[in-house]
């Protein structure tokens, strides 16, 4: 009996070792490959100078967006219970799930020029081929998803008897929204907010079929890895190592927002006595 | 008695002819042999892609058998590494601008390149079918037209989609690449003075298990069917 309990404790932590080796590695590779003072160098190119400046530039406009309008749309399906929002919800979520390859593709045919809504883009002077808008449309579709999952549970998990209580005290519905549930569940749409800029600063295949790749223009930091890899191996990995640290501080803030403001009595007892003063 | 004896020998035949049969291999080739490949050997597997990208993957030690590029600069280089055999030279091409059906820049001959707003689609400067439009416009001295370039794409063929999807008005790829999609794009020819020398070579990979196979299927590229599928696709056969 002791030996078999042994046998599966050696074969968990072996598996777990596996694990985090196979997934590690690649990582460590990108790091080891290249000295970091020629890490340096390969960021100062201008290709990945430009690719920075786009990258950065067409994620917080996106992330922007994904913001302004996932925020209300989250609250409202945490709040509402109405018919077929299990639907709704599943929707919303879904570009989670689908390849990006797939996500190119339907957006070519909804907004490219002789997609759906290409004649009427057209007719309006509206051109979305090959432009940032492009970049930050395919970014928006992909990331967004991330957001307003995260922000529903979120809105979720506000006491819904605090809301009630600001109702009571009078303040209106969008009072409530904003110095209520938003403050309380900031720390979620904090994290929401930074899982969606990590996949969106990821995002690749839907930019490079909807969007092209052009330096300066719609070239991103993927998109730039993606064209260098086979002409300057060392300056693909100098960006890749810049986004191993980029989505790697993304998630740090995405798992320490939570713990960092957790002390809801004083969180709690302050919204509520600013709304009702 | 004779029969059943037919019928073994028959047996052993085909059961000694079956193990005698080629492995498949594995090709590596230039994304403009896309269609003409499957045609002419469809037992083979393929792994289509810009030239620059599939030599990179060779030297990176990829199982290919076979690599077939669209520009003799690649093979040359994996060949004098010792990673290919001697290359062969087995087709030819030419550059075209390849437009929408539906025009939507009016364009005529490639000099309305300079006058009109157009959207562009070229290849990157390495992958072959970019650093030709380079030199086409070299030769034509319009290389200004380079700021009218809306995206620069890794391989020819998604050059083709984008202006097939009608997001881009025109750009530069191979000829054989209009035919192939002649039904969403069509070809405004570029002067005879202007083309580039655009030569496929074909090589057998060193590494590859299967070499004496892999030249078998080589030396049948330049027999009659593949030539005349070659020549049918618009290739430039010798």
């Amino acid at each position: 009996m002791n030996v078999r309990r042994a046998a599966f404790s050696a074969a968990l932590t072996a598996s777990t070792a596996i694990v985090i080796a196979f997934l590690l590695l690649p990582v460590v590779a990108i790091f080891v490959d290249v000295p970091p003072g020629q890490l340096l160098d390969g960021l100062r190119s201008d290709a990945a100078a430009e690719a920075l400046r786009v990258t950065v530039k067409t994620n917080v406009i996106a992330l922007a967006l994904v913001l302004l309008f996932g925020t209300p749309a989250a609250y409202q399906l945490a709040r509402r219970r109405f018919r077929g929002r299990a639907l709704v919800v599943t929707l919303v979520e879904l570009p989670l799930v689908l390849p990006p390859a797939v996500a190119g593709v339907g957006l070519l045919a909804a907004f490219g020029t002789l997609g759906l809504l290409g004649g009427t883009l057209d007719a309006l002077g509206v051109s979305i081929a090959f432009t940032q808008t492009a970049v930050v449309m395919a970014v928006a579709f992909v990331a967004s998803p991330f957001y307003i999952r995260t922000a529903i549970a979120a809105f979720e998990a506000v006491d819904p008897a605090l809301l009630d209580a600001a109702r009571t005290l009078g303040a209106g519905p969008g009072r409530v929204f904003v110095r209520v549930a938003l403050p309380l569940a900031a720390s979620g749409l904090g994290a929401g907010a930074a899982l969606a800029f990590a996949r969106g600063v990821g995002e690749f295949g839907a930019t490079i079929m909807f969007a092209g790749s052009l330096r300066g223009v719609t070239q991103t930091l993927s998109l730039a890895i993606y064209e260098l890899f086979d002409v300057d191996f060392d300056a693909a990995l100098a960006v890749s190592a810049l986004l191993v640290v980029v989505s790697g501080t993304l998630l740090l803030v995405a798992k320490l927002l939570p713990t960092w403001t957790r002390s809801p009595s004083t969180f709690l007892s302050g919204s509520v006595r600013s709304t009702s003063s | 008695m004779k029969l059943a004896l037919a019928a073994c020998t028959a047996l052993v035949l085909a059961s000694g002819a079956a193990a005698a049969e080629p492995p498949q291999l594995t090709v590596y080739a230039a994304a403009s042999l896309t269609e003409v490949l499957p045609r002419i050997d469809a037992r083979q597997r393929y792994s289509f892609g810009g030239s620059n990208q599939l030599a990179f993957q060779v030297r990176q030690g990829a199982p290919a058998d076979v690599f077939m590029s669209a520009s003799p600069e690649f093979t040359q280089a994996l060949f004098k590494d010792g990673l290919v055999e001697r290359p062969h030279r087995f087709c030819s091409n030419k550059l075209v601008l390849a437009v929408p059906r539906s025009n939507p820049a009016g364009l005529r001959t490639v000099f309305d390149l300079k006058r009109k707003d157009v959207k562009l689609v070229v290849g990157t400067a390495r992958v072959p079918v970019g650093s030709y439009t380079r030199i086409v416009l070299r030769k034509l001295a319009m290389t200004s037209v380079l700021t009218k370039v809306v995206s620069e794409e890794p391989d020819v063929k998604s050059i083709v989609g984008k202006i097939a999807l009608g997001q881009a008005d025109a750009g530069f790829v191979y000829t054989t690449d209009v035919r192939a999609a002649s039904d969403r794009i069509r070809a405004i020819a570029i002067p005879p003075w202007a083309q580039p020398k655009v030569h496929y070579e074909v090589a057998v990979v060193r590494s590859s298990e299967h070499r004496a196979a892999a030249r078998a299927w080589i030396a049948r590229l330049s027999q009659g069917r593949a030539r005349r599928l070659l020549r049918a696709s618009g290739f430039g056969i010798k």
